[in-house]
């Protein structure tokens, strides 16, 4: 930093900077950690949805909830659903980005279709792939049996729901992955692959000593961004399955059935307190990931 | 190889596209043929007289019908189109005053723990939404905000802040300072250099916040079910809550507003298309 930029930095003082980004920061404690610490207070309670009344229970509501196969349940399913889905993210979306790397006719047009699902909404397009998906008289079901193939009922067939779920959601963000795979991949020096060549390294070699560690710090962040995101999965469930399926249960889908369903909020601050220290510690550990990348770029 | 990076492209093309496509074709079909149990593909101009034909009568009536109200719902489409609208606008202004504000604050001036502020900021995006929706619901019963068009508008701002900050912050400071510098120099005042020569060297940023604040707020389901399950209902609630009504899903209809709720999202997405990577990663990556 140049002189006169510290100089500028300085002056002006503080009293303008906590102005500016002062109405943020409240907000943001408003509507965050408030309700952070007022979840704690309501997880010892029996407070419902309905009435006012409510009374200290102790940590009633938290031997309820470790000892509730329900919990147990959504907690595994939930695990197995960003471990599915983000991983077939990751390899989809790779694929796609090695396939798209290099310069053709259309590329623009084709890379800007192939990027649209991950900004539609899922709530809306869940309710849509219902549609396709559906096993009596879903477009999916038709083309199988029009080349004789079984036709499982994709939506109620308690082996397959969860699945068809990933499946969804694999269709929302396999872009994402592209995209972010597709920079890494073009920010790779060509002279690399130039040396590799003179070297006669074999096409494995290069991707596994080039290609791969060349974007992985990349990748790890998509991972990560993706991962924080598909453990509130809950859209997506909701369109397809609804809150209280015992095949498809997530995290997210079971605090609202307690909640709101079920009308036990005390219950549910108490699953939700449960639910954000895992959050709150995976996105401890991403934004140190997203520190160290930057302090290695700085580097 | 070539063959099958082609193969991997077309694949990747038909798999993001038929969805959306199956979608336009649903939109112009009468009920009874969304729920055929043939495969109906071809658009004609009258009925089949086969049953088994591929073709079906093609019509716009799903698209007239956008103004009825269904079983189930107190409005029609267009109301509720109406109501996101509002609540996107709203809160995508406020998302991005504010976060322009806070992200120059940070990136000109030294707010003592900068480095944990932010952290702190970019952490508020992964909270479940529905792991803080009770107090939130509670704080609204009793401020009478639950399914106003505030409310929501007011959450969706603060749900975007995160965002808002860190893609300004990314753009703000790739703007040099020696632009403010000259123009204090030029006789003005700090806010008159900020208002005068950032903001229109930072508009490219403002309008990629902008669109991504508004898809977020356009797009989001969790809130809006739970805080806005009536009142101002926006589209994503009030699709979901015509599943299971007794008159059975308007698929036609579905389908033609679902078309018209996704149109401006995809129009968006091709204008900042050079810069949706910075847009998914909060700015951190930059092409």
């Amino acid at each position: 930093m140049s002189t006169t930029a510290t100089a500028t930095r300085q002056r002006g003082g503080s009293a303008i900077a906590w102005a500016l980004v002062g109405p943020t920061l409240l907000l943001l404690i408003a509507f965050n950690v408030f309700p952070l610490l007022y979840n704690v207070a309501l997880s010892f309670t029996n407070r419902e949805l309905v009435g006012d009344e409510s009374r200290w229970v102790g940590t009633a509501n938290y031997t309820r909830v470790f000892g509730d196969p329900l919990f147990a349940g959504a907690l595994r399913r939930t695990a197995l659903f960003v471990l599915c889905a983000v991983g077939a993210e990751l390899l989809l979306g790779f694929a796609l980005a090695l396939a798209l790397v290099r310069d053709f006719r259309l590329k623009r047009t084709v890379l800007a279709v192939v990027l649209v699902p991950m900004m539609l909404s899922p709530a809306v397009m869940g309710l849509y792939w219902a549609l396709i998906l559906n096993g009596n008289y879903g477009v999916l079901n038709q083309i199988l049996g029009a080349v004789d193939l079984p036709q499982p009922q994709w939506l109620t067939d308690r082996d397959l729901k969860f699945w068809s779920i990933v499946v969804i959601d694999v269709w929302m963000w396999t872009p994402f992955m592209a995209l972010i795979a597709l920079a890494g991949l073009s920010a790779i020096p060509p002279h690399l692959y130039e040396a590799a060549e003179i070297d006669r390294a074999s096409r494995w070699r290069v991707f596994a000593r080039i290609t791969l560690p060349m974007t992985a710090p990349l990748l790890g962040l998509a991972v990560l961004l993706r991962a924080t995101d598909a453990l509130k999965q809950f859209d997506i469930v909701m369109a397809t399955a609804g809150p209280n399926d015992a095949a498809t249960q997530t995290l997210s889908t079971l605090m609202y059935q307690v909640v709101f369903r079920d009308g036990k909020i005390g219950l549910g601050s108490a699953f939700a307190c449960v639910v954000l220290v895992v959050v709150i510690a995976l996105a401890t550990v991403f934004t140190r990931y997203l520190d160290h990348l930057r302090r290695a770029r700085e580097a | 190889m070539r063959a099958v990076r082609w193969f991997v492209i077309v694949v990747g093309l038909l798999f993001a596209a038929l969805p959306l496509v199956w979608m336009g074709l649903s939109s112009i079909k009468h009920r009874s043929d969304t729920i055929s149990q043939h495969l109906r593909w071809i658009p004609a101009a009258e009925a089949p007289a086969d049953a088994e034909s591929p073709t079906f009568e093609s019509t716009l009536d799903s698209y007239r019908d956008l103004q009825t109200v269904h079983a189930g719902a107190q409005h029609s489409f267009w109301h509720h189109l109406w109501n996101s609208v509002i609540i996107g606008v709203l809160s995508t202004i406020a998302s991005v005053v504010l976060g322009t504000l806070c992200a120059y604050g940070f990136s000109r001036f030294r707010v003592p723990g900068e480095k944990d502020w932010l952290f702190f900021i970019l952490s508020t995006r992964f909270m479940p939404p529905l792991a803080v929706v009770v107090p939130v619901l509670i704080m609204y019963r009793a401020l009478d905000l639950q399914g106003s068009h505030l409310g929501l508008a007011l959450l969706y701002t603060v749900f975007n802040l995160s965002l808002a900050v860190w893609l300004m912050k990314g753009f703000l400071d790739e703007i040099p300072r020696a632009y403010e510098e000259a123009a204090v120099v030029d006789g003005y005042s700090r806010f008159g250099a900020f208002v005068r020569v950032v903001l229109p060297e930072a508009r490219t940023g403002i309008a990629v916040t902008a669109v991504f604040c508004l898809i977020s707020a356009w797009n989001e389901y969790g809130f809006a079910m739970t805080l806005n399950s009536s009142g101002a209902v926006t589209v994503p609630a009030y699709f979901a809550g015509l599943q299971g009504n007794i008159e059975g899903m308007p698929w036609p209809q579905i389908a033609a507003g679902a078309l018209i709720f996704v149109t401006p999202i995809v129009v968006f997405t091709i204008l900042v298309r050079s810069h949706l990577l910075r847009g998914v990663t909060f700015g951190t990556v930059k092409q």
